[in-house]
């Protein structure tokens, strides 16, 4: 897959610009990449989202992956600052797990290489 | 943040999707073979079309006749859903952008034979890049706005009809081959204020190789071949066309007319993709709602409702999928009007009408900074837009998102530079 890497750091990035922004301003990040898949994992450390909130960033990352849109639009991932691209993201990744645990918001990520 | 709100509605699959939208070039052929204007025969018309420079403003009607014009288009609305189907490509809000582009722009300028070689240097790049179809195949459907230059070298007379037809081909394949990369670099220009991406790529890309032929000394210039009348019939297939829609919508989710609202509060910013975000009914109502609006502009304004202004209204139906909604698009609309007033254009005039109707590629800059920023916007479109077809020689049939692309890229800064706090 070309520019995986790339697309790797643009999905974090846009995460990065959106918990800092919207939500605290601890964040953890680690990214695990291998030949089958990368996981990406988050802490966002006393988070001020509530389950309704949650919810709804959990349907907005579960889209399913969209191949022909991340080919023309990757590359709008973390650009802006006034607006997310949460279903940019969502479009780039195979799997999401959002969970709260002990007020802080934990975030795992999945996308699969071909 | 806006995330997703989970939308309760009646599910379809992908293939029922596209028969739906099928309707589309299946009623587009059926239309056809009922109006008949023009006393030659159906097959020369075809020629006509298909040998046509094909450049701006190059419409079909006036070329080839209503019956021909529309024969070419549902013939490219039936191909975009086939290739859609083929390679199991979503029906989401860009692919139906993607569809109703081709569809509108199937009356001035694209058609089966200029739109080939494109495919085929997609295809080549692929194979290169060890890709498969489905994941560029929206960028080729776009990038088809620069189909006027496959026709332009094959049939404006410029070569010997052999060397024509290889350098129109050959051209064709480059561009299909180079479009994917150069399509999504120019997207941090505009940041995805300008909905009309390929807009701007393909007139970059034009702008390039109209310089190049002009330095052989081969001039290439926009044209005005349009057609003048109007008919009462087409008005009202395409009101049809677009209640269609929003019964379409209506039967999807039944509780659309109180959750239609809902759609507004997005900006519209690329990436904003209705049938995720909202659903596919209050997509198609949105998508229906804003070509009656369209329709009913054109017909009050007293335009008439020629090729280019078919098109014009098609691709804002297309990308009411993807972003456009009446109320981030109205306030760059005024803003053109007020231009247009301020300039002395003439409101009813095609040129006048397709600005007014294309301007709506950067609505998103009126739904992220307000009815001010959207004005001024849709002013500085109407400067740009009524100077800029000569510089690319009216080989980019997508002039107005080559204008909003440089409109977004120089006034989102601006906007930026005086906004004050925030993190």
């Amino acid at each position: 897959m070309r520019h995986e890497v790339k697309k790797i750091s643009r999905i974090v990035d846009e995460l990065t610009t959106m918990l800092l922004k919207d939500d605290t301003n601890e964040v953890d990040f680690k990214i695990k990449m291998d030949l089958k898949q990368t996981v990406i994992t988050i802490v966002d450390y006393h988070s001020r989202c509530d389950e309704k909130k949650i919810e709804r960033l959990r349907e907005s990352l579960s889209i399913q992956r969209q191949h022909e849109m991340e080919e023309y639009y990757w590359q709008l991932a973390g650009e802006s600052d006034c607006d997310d691209e949460l279903t940019l993201v969502g479009a780039m990744i195979d799997e999401a797990t959002i969970e709260l645990k002990d007020g802080n918001l934990h975030i795992q990520l999945i996308r699969y290489r071909e | 943040m806006i995330p997703i709100r989970k939308v309760e509605e009646k599910k379809l699959s992908q293939d029922q999707l596209i028969f739906r939208l099928s309707i589309f070039p299946i009623l587009f052929l059926v239309f056809g073979l009922f109006v008949q204007t023009q006393a030659e025969s159906w097959s020369t018309n075809m020629v006509n079309i298909f040998t046509s420079p094909g450049t701006l403003l190059t419409d079909f009607f006036e070329v080839g006749g209503i019956r021909a014009a529309f024969t070419n288009a549902a013939l490219m609305g039936g191909l975009t859903l086939y290739l859609l189907h083929r390679y199991q490509v979503r029906i989401g809000g860009l692919s139906i952008a993607a569809f109703f582009t081709v569809l509108g722009f199937s009356f001035f300028g694209k058609n089966p034979l200029n739109i080939f070689p494109i495919f085929v240097g997609g295809a080549i790049y692929c194979r290169y890049q060890r890709i498969q179809m489905r994941d560029i195949l929206l960028v080729l459907l776009f990038s088809t706005g620069l189909s006027p230059i496959v026709s332009q070298l094959m049939f404006a007379g410029i070569f010997p009809i052999r060397i024509a037809i290889i350098l129109g081909m050959g051209f064709g394949c480059l561009i299909g081959f180079i479009i994917v990369p150069i399509s999504a670099h120019m997207l941090r220009f505009h940041d995805g204020f300008n909905l009309y991406n390929l807009g701007f790529t393909a007139g970059i890309i034009g702008t390039i190789f109209t310089s190049i032929m002009r330095s052989f000394k081969i001039e290439i210039e926009p044209v005005f071949l349009v057609y003048q009348r109007n008919h009462g019939l087409m008005i009202v297939f395409l009101a049809c066309l677009f209640v269609y829609l929003i019964l379409l919508g209506i039967g999807i989710n039944r509780d659309v007319v109180h959750k239609y609202w809902s759609i507004l509060r997005f900006p519209g910013r690329t990436v904003t993709d209705f049938t995720m975000l909202v659903g596919y009914g209050i997509t198609f109502v949105n998508m229906g709602i804003m070509g009656l609006l369209s329709l009913l502009y054109v017909v009050l304004i007293g335009g008439v409702l020629n090729g280019p202004v078919l098109a014009a209204i098609l691709t804002v139906v297309g990308f009411s999928a993807f972003g456009k909604h009446p109320k981030n698009s109205f306030f760059v609309i005024l803003g053109v009007w007020i231009a247009a007033v301020f300039f002395g254009y003439s409101l009813n005039s095609t040129g006048m009408i397709l600005s007014v109707l294309f301007a709506t590629t950067i609505a998103p800059i009126a739904g992220t900074y307000g009815p001010i920023a959207g004005i001024i916007a849709g002013m500085l479109h109407l400067a740009l837009v009524t100077n800029i077809g000569g510089v690319h020689g009216g080989i980019n049939l997508y002039n107005n998102g080559f204008s909003g692309g440089l409109v977004a890229g120089f006034f989102v800064p601006i906007i930026d530079a005086f906004k004050k706090g925030g993190k």
